[in-house]
C-alpha cells in the first residue's frame, strides 16, 4: 500500500534482494496459555516499556512453532506494539532465534578456546560424520541440527554441547557416536545435564 | 594462611541452593535485615570502605559506582545484575547462581536499598536456562518468605527482582549494551557520557553490577568492610572466584584470596593440580580471552587486579585459561578472533570491519597462505582498532593478536616461512574448515 | 545566552553552551569529517570518523558527542589523530565497492570527499569484498516506490534507521544480522513506504539509498546551477533548491533535474516531502502551454483552439471581456487558484477594484484542493492538507478564503451563479499543476453547454479546463518567476526564477497588467519588484512591508562544486566552503596552475 501521488518519473522496478527471507509462515497467534504468560511477563516492566518483553515474546513464539516465521514476527510486533522491522532487527541480532526450521534436537557445540583446547573441533567433526551433515544443516531424519556456538560458560567441563535448553558436558570426540545413539533412543533423558544438577 | 571459602562454601551440598539451607547455614538474609536498619548511604560507605571492585572484568570500585547514581531525581532507579557471563574462560557466575542463588538475591535487595532502587533485573544469558529455572524458583520462595516484594521485613522498603533472559549475544555483557538489550533493542552499546549512573535503563539512574560483585554485598554488610579488605592484598580485598580451564588436571571454580599466585592456582594440589599429561606449560590467559597472555616467568604474580596489571595483563573476569606446548599461538589468535568476529555488534566501524579482517588474515595465515606483509598488517589493523571503538570490545578483540604476536612472533614467522601450521595438535580438527563460519 | 570558549587547533572559538565539539569546529570553519552525525537526527557516535584529541581526556574522543566545555583544548590535525582517522577510513572503505563510476552519489559524496582529504592513500585489503546480493548486476534492489537500495555501498552509519524512527515516527528500516554481516533492511523487503521517503537519499552519506527519480540522470558537475527557491505544492512552503542540468545544444531533455530541501529552522528543518520532491516534471512536460490559444468561433465545441500571437489575442480578449461585462460588470468573475503568487493576486486585486470598485474582491473566488496526507502519528514532519502555497496570501490581500488553510474553499456562490446563467465570463488563473484548481468539471460543462458564454484560462498546462476555454494565455510555473507566497505560518517566502518560461509564456503578473491596461486601468508596474513595492507600501508594519527588498537568488554556478553539491551537507557548506579552493586533485582550474594538456587536441569548428 503506497500513498504516493502519481509519480511522473520513470516507473523503474528493481529486482528484489537475494537475501533469503524468513519463511512467511501461516497465520500465527499465541495459544491461550502463551498469551497469559506474555501478559504476565509484560507486568515486570514499566507500562510504557513493552518493548522490554520482546525477547520473552519471541521465545514463546519460537517454542510454540519451533522457529520464527514472518507471521510470528508480525504477531509479536502486534503484542509489543512496535514495528515489524524492529522485531526482525532483534530476531536477526540474537543467535538463539531460528528463522528456519530446525531439528528436534539442536546440537550447539561450543568451539571457543577452552572447549577447543579439549577437542571441541573434533566433536563437531565427529557429529558431522555421524549424521552426515555439515555445520548449520539438519540431518535427513529431521532429528538433529548441528550448530557451532561460542563460549557457553562451562569451560571446566569442556567440551560442552548445548542441546536445545539442556546441556551435555565433557563430551569427548570418541563418545559422540554413542551419545547420538543414546539421544535417538532416550531423548532428553540421555543428557548428563549441567554437572551441578547432580553430585560431583 | 588457609583460606575459608564464603561464597562457595556450600556449593557442593545437595540442597545448598534452597532457602532453608541458606537461612540456616549461611545467616541467610541477616545481611538484608541489618542493612534495612541502616541508612542507604551507610551501605554505600561500607561498600566503598571495603574496596570491593567489580568482578565482571573492569575492576571498577563498586562503592564509587553506586555513589555516582543520581539521587536527586524523581525518576526511578534500577539495579541491573549482569549475569550475561559470556567471556571465554569464565563460568563463576554460573556456579553462584545455580548453587547459591539466595546470596545473589539478597545482594540485589541490599544494593537496591543502597541506591534507592525498587527493581533489580537479573539479565541472564539465554544459554543458562537451567540456571534460570533454579534462580526463578528461589526468587519466588524469597517472595513468599517476605524477603522480596512489599514492605520487606516490615521496613517499608519495596523491592522486586526479575529475571530477564538474553538470547545469545556476548556484547550484551557490556553495561550500556545490556541496558539496550533490556529495553528490547539490539545489544549495542551507547555513547558514554551519559553514564548509566545518570541515564541508564529507560534513561533512569542505573547501576550495572556483576553477579559475583553483588554476591559480596551481603557478606560486607554482615562481616564489615575491614573483614572484606583484609582477605586480600591492599585495594584487592575480598574473596575471589577463579575459573581455571584448559590443559589442567582439575579445571573448575576455586575460591581463594587474591594473595594466591597464578602458579599456586595452576599447579597447587588444592587447586587445578598441574598440567594434564605432565606436558610443559606454555602460556596462560589470566582473565578471560580479552586480556593479554602471560608466560611461565609471570606465574609467581599474585592473582589480584593490581599485581596482574603490573605484570602486563589484567585480572578481568578471572577466567584462567591454561595452555600447554601443543597450542599454536596463531591458532589461538584465530580461534579467539572467530569468537570476536561472531560477537561483534557491528555498530562502530573499526570493530565491525576490523574483527572480520583480522580473522580473515589469521585464517589465511593459519592455513598456510600467509605472506610476510600479513604480519605487519595484523599489527597495523590491531592498532587501528585499539582505542578507537565505541566500547572495550574492540580493544579486547585486538588483544589476542597483539599479545600472541608480541610473545610468539617466531611462530607467526614460521607459518609464513613454512607455509603451514607448525604446531598441529591432536585435539584440533582433522580437516580444518577453511570457509567462513555460518 | 551562555557561551563557552574552547580552543580547536590553536584557534579560540566561542559557542553557545551545549554545542558539541564537532558543531563548534564546523562553525569555525575547521573541517572535521563525520558520517553518522546529522544535525536533524540523534547523535550516534558509531562511525568513529570524527575522532579528535582532547587534552585531559585519555582516548581519542568522538567530537560529535562531546559537549564543549570552557577551556577545552582540541587537536584535529596532530599526527596521531590523522593516523587514527585514516585508519577508520581504511575500515570504512574496506568492503566498499568501487562503484563511483556508476553510483549516483559520485561527485557529491561525503565518503569520496572526506576519504580523499582524510583517508589513507591506498587500502591494504586484498580479500574479496563483501557482497550482499550475489554477483553481477543484482546490486540495486527495490526499496519502496521511490527508492532503491545498494547494500554493498552501505557504511552502516544508521542515519536512515534513525531518520525513519525519529523524524518519520515509523521505524520501517532496521538492521539485520550483526557484526561484519550487518545490513539495513525493511521487513520482508517490502521497502520504505513513507510520504517523506525522499529525505533518505539526502541523509545517506553514500550511494546506498538513492531515489529512482534521479537514477543515472546526471552528475553534479553537469549541473551548472542550483537555485534557492520554495516548494509550492502545499501550504507548508518548504525551502528547496532547484537543480538545473546543463543543456548543450546536442543534448535534449528537461532542465530541472531534481528538487532538494534547504535548511530552514522555522519551516521545514532539513526535510521536504515526496510530493514536492518528485512532482516537478509537469513544469517542463509536453502539455505545457507555450503560445496563446484562441478559438475562432464563439459557439461552444465548434472549432478547435488555435495558437495565436499575443498581439492578436490581446485585443480580442479585451473586446470579449468588455462585451461580457457591458451590462453588468459583476457578471465577469474570476476563479483564482491559490497557487497564484502574491504579486499576481495583488495585480488582480487592482484589476477587479478598478473594474468594480472597492467591493471588487467579491468577484474573485479563490480555490485550492486538500488531500489526506497519511503519516505516522509520531511524525515530526507534518505535511499539511492544503495543496496550495498561497491561501494566506489571498487572505491577507482581502480575498474571501473561508476557513483558509484549515479547510476547503467554498465555490457554491460562483457555481450557482454560473449554472444559473448569471455569469457572462469567467477568467481563470491556474498557474499550478493539473488538478490543483480542484473539480471544475461543472465549469467545463457550463461552457460546453453555452450557459457560460466566455471562458478565459490563464494557466500553464493544457488541462481539461484550458481545452474548453475560448482564450488560453500561457503563464509561468513557480520555477520561472520571482514570486512571493505566504505559508500557513504566515511567513512570506519567495520562489526564484530558475529557468526561462517555455515558448512565448509570460509571467502571470505581466499578463494581468496587460489585460488591465487594455481595459483602461492604470498599472504602473514595469517589473515584478514594482508590484512588490506597491504591495509593501500598501501594507506597512506587516510581513509584506519589506517585500520589495527581498533577495531572489539566481542559479549558483558550480565552479566549485562543493558549494552546490551535497544537499544534506548544504547547511555546512554554507558555513564552510564559500571561498576555499577546490578539493585536492580535481581538475577545476586553479589560479596560478598552468592549464593541463587535453588528451585529444580540439580543432576549431570550421
Amino acid at each position: 500500500m503506497s500513498f504516493h501521488p502519481k509519480m511522473e518519473y520513470a516507473p523503474a522496478r528493481f529486482h528484489k534482494s537475494a537475501r533469503t527471507l524468513p519463511d512467511p509462515g501461516g497465520d500465527f497467534t499465541y495459544t491461550a496459555e502463551n498469551q497469559a504468560k506474555f501478559d504476565a511477563n509484560v507486568q515486570r516492566y514499566p507500562p510504557d516499556q513493552r518493548k522490554s518483553a520482546i525477547l520473552y515474546a519471541l521465545y514463546l513464539a519460537q517454542r510454540q512453532q519451533g522457529f520464527l516465521t514472518r507471521a510470528a514476527m508480525a504477531h509479536v510486533a502486534g503484542q509489543i506494539r512496535c514495528t515489524t522491522a524492529d522485531v526482525e532487527d532483534v530476531v536477526s541480532y540474537y543467535t538463539m532465534f531460528y528463522t528456519k526450521p530446525v531439528g528436534t534436537y539442536v546440537l550447539n557445540v561450543c568451539r571457543t578456546l577452552s572447549c577447543a583446547l579439549l577437542g571441541a573441533e573434533r566433536v563437531t567433526e565427529a557429529i558431522s560424520e555421524k549424521l552426515g551433515i555439515k555445520v548449520g544443516e539438519t540431518d535427513a531424519s529431521g532429528m538433529f541440527t548441528l550448530i557451532e556456538v561460542e563460549c557457553l560458560g562451562a569451560c571446566d567441563r569442556a567440551p560442552v554441547v548445548m542441546v536445545n535448553d539442556d546441556w551435555e558436558e565433557r563430551l569427548a570426540p570418541e563418545q559422540v557416536g554413542e551419545f547420538i545413539d543414546h539421544v535417538r533412543a532416550k531423548g532428553r533423558a540421555a543428557f548428563t545435564g549441567c554437572h551441578l544438577h547432580k553430585e560431583k | 594462611m588457609a583460606y575459608e571459602p564464603v561464597l562457595t562454601k556450600h556449593c557442593a551440598a545437595r540442597d545448598g541452593y534452597t532457602l532453608d539451607f541458606y537461612v540456616k547455614n549461611q545467616r541467610g538474609y541477616e545481611g538484608l535485615r541489618k542493612a534495612l536498619a541502616l541508612q542507604p548511604n551507610d551501605i554505600i560507605e561500607q561498600v566503598k570502605a571495603s574496596g570491593l571492585r567489580g568482578r565482571g572484568g573492569a575492576g571498577f570500585p563498586t562503592g564509587m559506582k553506586w555513589q555516582f547514581v543520581l539521587k536527586d531525581t524523581p525518576k526511578p532507579k534500577y539495579i541491573c545484575c549482569n549475569a550475561d557471563e559470556s567471556e571465554p574462560g569464565t563460568f563463576k557466575d554460573h556456579v553462584l547462581m545455580e548453587r547459591n542463588p539466595h546470596l545473589l538475591i539478597e545482594g540485589c535487595a541490599i544494593s537496591c536499598y543502597a541506591i534507592g532502587a525498587k527493581v533489580a533485573y537479573i539479565y541472564i544469558r539465554g544459554e543458562f536456562y537451567h540456571v534460570q529455572e533454579v534462580l526463578e524458583a528461589e526468587i519466588e520462595k524469597a517472595y513468599k518468605a517476605g524477603f522480596l516484594g512489599r514492605n520487606i521485613l516490615g521496613s517499608g522498603f519495596d523491592c522486586d527482582v526479575f529475571v530477564h533472559r538474553g538470547a545469545g549475544a556476548y556484547e550484551a555483557g557490556e553495561e550500556t549494551a545490556l541496558i539496550e538489550s533490556l529495553e528490547g533493542k539490539r545489544a549495542q552499546p551507547r555513547i558514554k557520557p551519559p553514564f548509566p549512573a545518570v541515564a541508564g535503563l529507560y534513561q533512569c539512574p542505573t547501576a550495572v553490577n556483576n553477579v559475583e560483585t553483588l554476591c559480596n554485598v551481603p557478606l560486607i554488610v554482615l562481616n564489615g568492610p575491614e573483614w572484606f579488605a583484609s582477605l586480600g592484598p591492599e585495594k584487592n580485598g575480598g574473596p575471589k572466584l577463579f575459573c581455571i580451564s584448559g590443559h589442567v588436571k582439575r579445571p573448575g571454580v576455586y575460591e581463594t584470596s587474591m594473595h594466591t599466585t597464578l602458579r599456586e592456582l595452576v599447579f597447587g594440589e588444592q587447586f587445578a593440580g598441574g598440567m594434564i599429561d605432565e606436558r610443559p606449560f606454555k602460556a596462560i590467559i589470566p582473565g578471560g580471552s580479552s586480556v593479554p597472555l602471560l608466560l611461565e616467568q609471570d606465574l609467581d604474580t599474585p592473582a589480584s587486579f593490581d599485581h596482574i596489571q603490573k605484570a602486563g595483563s589484567l585480572l578481568g573476569s578471572a577466567g584462567l585459561i591454561v595452555m600447554n606446548d601443543s597450542v599454536c599461538a596463531v591458532w589461538l589468535a584465530m580461534n579467539l578472533l572467530h569468537f570476536y568476529r561472531h560477537e561483534s555488534c557491528g555498530k562502530c566501524t573499526p570493530c565491525r570491519e576490523g574483527t572480520d579482517w583480522l580473522f580473515k588474515l589469521l585464517l589465511r595465515l593459519e592455513s598456510g597462505d600467509g605472506q610476510p606483509k600479513d604480519l605487519d598488517l595484523l599489527f597495523g589493523v590491531s592498532t587501528n582498532i585499539v582505542g578507537k571503538t565505541l566500547c572495550a570490545f574492540g580493544d579486547a578483540a585486538a588483544t589476542p593478536v597483539l599479545s600472541t604476536m608480541k610473545l610468539f612472533r617466531g611462530e607467526y614467522e614460521a607459518h609464513v616461512r613454512e607455509g603451514r601450521c607448525t604446531l598441529p595438535a591432536p585435539w584440533r580438527a582433522a580437516h580444518p574448515v577453511v570457509a567462513a563460519h555460518q | 545566552m551562555e557561551t563557552v570558549t574552547l580552543t580547536i587547533d590553536g584557534t579560540q572559538i566561542t559557542v553557545p553552551k551545549g554545542r558539541t565539539v564537532l558543531q563548534a569546529a564546523i562553525e569555525a570553519g575547521i573541517s572535521v569529517p563525520y558520517y553518522c552525525y546529522h544535525p536533524g537526527i540523534s547523535i550516534d557516535g558509531s562511525c568513529r570518523v570524527c575522532i579528535v584529541k582532547i587534552e585531559k581526556m585519555g582516548k581519542l574522543q568522538t567530537s560529535c558527542s562531546t559537549v564543549c566545555t570552557d577551556g577545552m583544548v582540541v587537536h584535529t590535525r596532530e599526527a596521531d589523530v590523522v593516523e587514527a582517522r585514516a585508519g577508520v577510513f581504511e575500515f570504512l572503505l574496506l568492503n566498499h565497492p568501487l562503484d563511483c563510476p556508476v553510483c549516483d552519489k559520485g561527485g557529491e559524496c561525503p565518503l569520496q570527499d572526506f576519504s580523499y582529504t582524510f583517508g589513507p592513500a591506498e587500502s591494504r585489503m586484498d580479500f574479496p569484498r563483501r557482497v550482499f546480493d550475489g554477483e553481477g548486476v543484482k546490486a540495486d534492489v527495490d526499496f519502496g516506490p521511490t527508492l532503491m537500495l545498494n547494500r554493498n555501498r552501505c557504511i552502516l552509519c544508521t542515519r536512515c534507521v534513525r531518520f525513519m524512527k525519529e523524524v518519520d515516527g515509523d521505524a520501517q528500516i532496521g538492521i539485520v544480522d550483526r557484526g561484519a554481516g550487518s545490513e539495513i533492511a525493511t521487513f520482508e523487503e517490502r521497502g520504505v513506504h513513507s510520504l517523506i521517503s525522499g529525505n533518505l537519499m539526502d541523509v545517506c552519506p553514500v550511494g546506498a539509498i538513492l531515489t529512482k527519480d534521479y537514477r543515472f540522470k546526471t552528475r553534479p558537475w553537469d549541473n551548472p546551477g542550483v537555485v534557492d527557491t520554495i516548494c509550492t505544492l502545499c501550504s507548508k512552503g518548504c525551502n528547496t533548491s532547484a537543480w538545473l542540468k546543463a543543456k548543450p545544444e546536442w543534448a535534449r531533455g528537461s532542465q530541472l533535474i531534481r528538487m532538494t530541501p534547504r535548511f530552514n529552522a522555522d519551516v521545514n528543518n532539513y526535510w521536504m516531502c515526496d510530493i514536492g520532491r518528485f512532482t516537478y516534471h509537469w513544469a517542463e512536460g509536453d502539455t505545457r502551454l507555450r503560445k496563446p490559444m484562441l478559438r475562432p468561433s464563439t459557439s461552444p465545441g465548434q472549432a478547435p483552439l488555435e495558437p495565436a500571437a499575443w498581439r492578436d489575442v490581446e485585443p480580442k480578449l479585451r473586446d470579449r471581456i468588455q462585451d461580457a461585462g457591458s451590462q453588468d460588470p459583476a457578471s465577469v468573475r474570476f476563479l483564482v487558484s491559490a497557487h497564484a503568487s502574491t504579486e499576481e493576486l495583488y495585480v488582480l486585486k487592482q484589476l477587479v477594484e478598478g473594474l468594480l470598485g472597492n467591493d471588487g474582491a467579491r468577484a474573485v473566488t479563490v480555490t485550492w484542493t486538500r488531500s489526506d496526507k497519511r503519516q505516522p502519528e509520531g511524525t515530526k514532519f507534518k505535511v499539511p492538507g492544503t495543496d496550495a502555497p498561497n491561501v494566506n496570501g489571498a487572505k491577507d490581500l482581502g480575498f474571501e478564503v473561508g476557513p483558509g488553510n484549515e479547510g476547503m474553499p467554498d465555490l457554491t456562490r460562483l457555481r450557482t451563479d454560473v449554472e444559473a446563467g448569471r455569469v457572462k465570463a469567467v477568467y481563470v488563473l491556474d498557474p499550478g499543476p493539473d488538478g490543483s484548481i480542484g473539480d471544475v468539471s461543472w465549469l467545463v460543462a457550463a461552457r460546453r453547454s453555452g450557459t457560460l458564454p466566455l471562458l478565459v484560462v490563464q494557466g500553464v498546462l493544457m488541462t481539461e479546463l484550458a481545452a474548453a476555454a475560448d482564450i488560453v494565455l500561457p503563464g509561468t510555473a513557480w520555477v520561472e518567476k520571482d514570486g512571493i507566497f505566504t505559508n500557513d505560518q504566515g511567513r512570506v517566502q519567495a520562489s526564484s526564477r530558475a529557468i526561462a518560461p517555455p515558448g512565448e509564456a509570460r509571467e502571470d503578473w505581466q499578463i494581468l497588467v496587460s489585460v488591465a491596461r487594455s481595459l483602461g486601468l492604470t498599472m504602473p508596474y514595469e517589473t515584478s519588484n514594482d508590484v512588490r513595492r506597491a504591495l509593501a507600501t500598501s501594507k506597512p508594519g506587516t510581513g509584506y512591508a519589506e517585500a520589495d527588498h527581498l533577495l531572489f537568488t539566481r542559479p549558483v554556478p558550480a565552479r566549485n562544486w562543493l558549494q552546490a553539491s551535497n544537499p544534506s551537507e548544504r547547511w555546512k557548506w554554507d558555513f564552510l566552503f564559500q571561498d576555499l579552493p577546490p578539493v585536492k586533485g580535481h581538475s577545476v582550474q586553479m589560479e596560478g596552475v598552468p592549464a593541463q594538456e587535453t588528451s585529444i587536441p580540439l580543432k576549431p569548428v570550421g
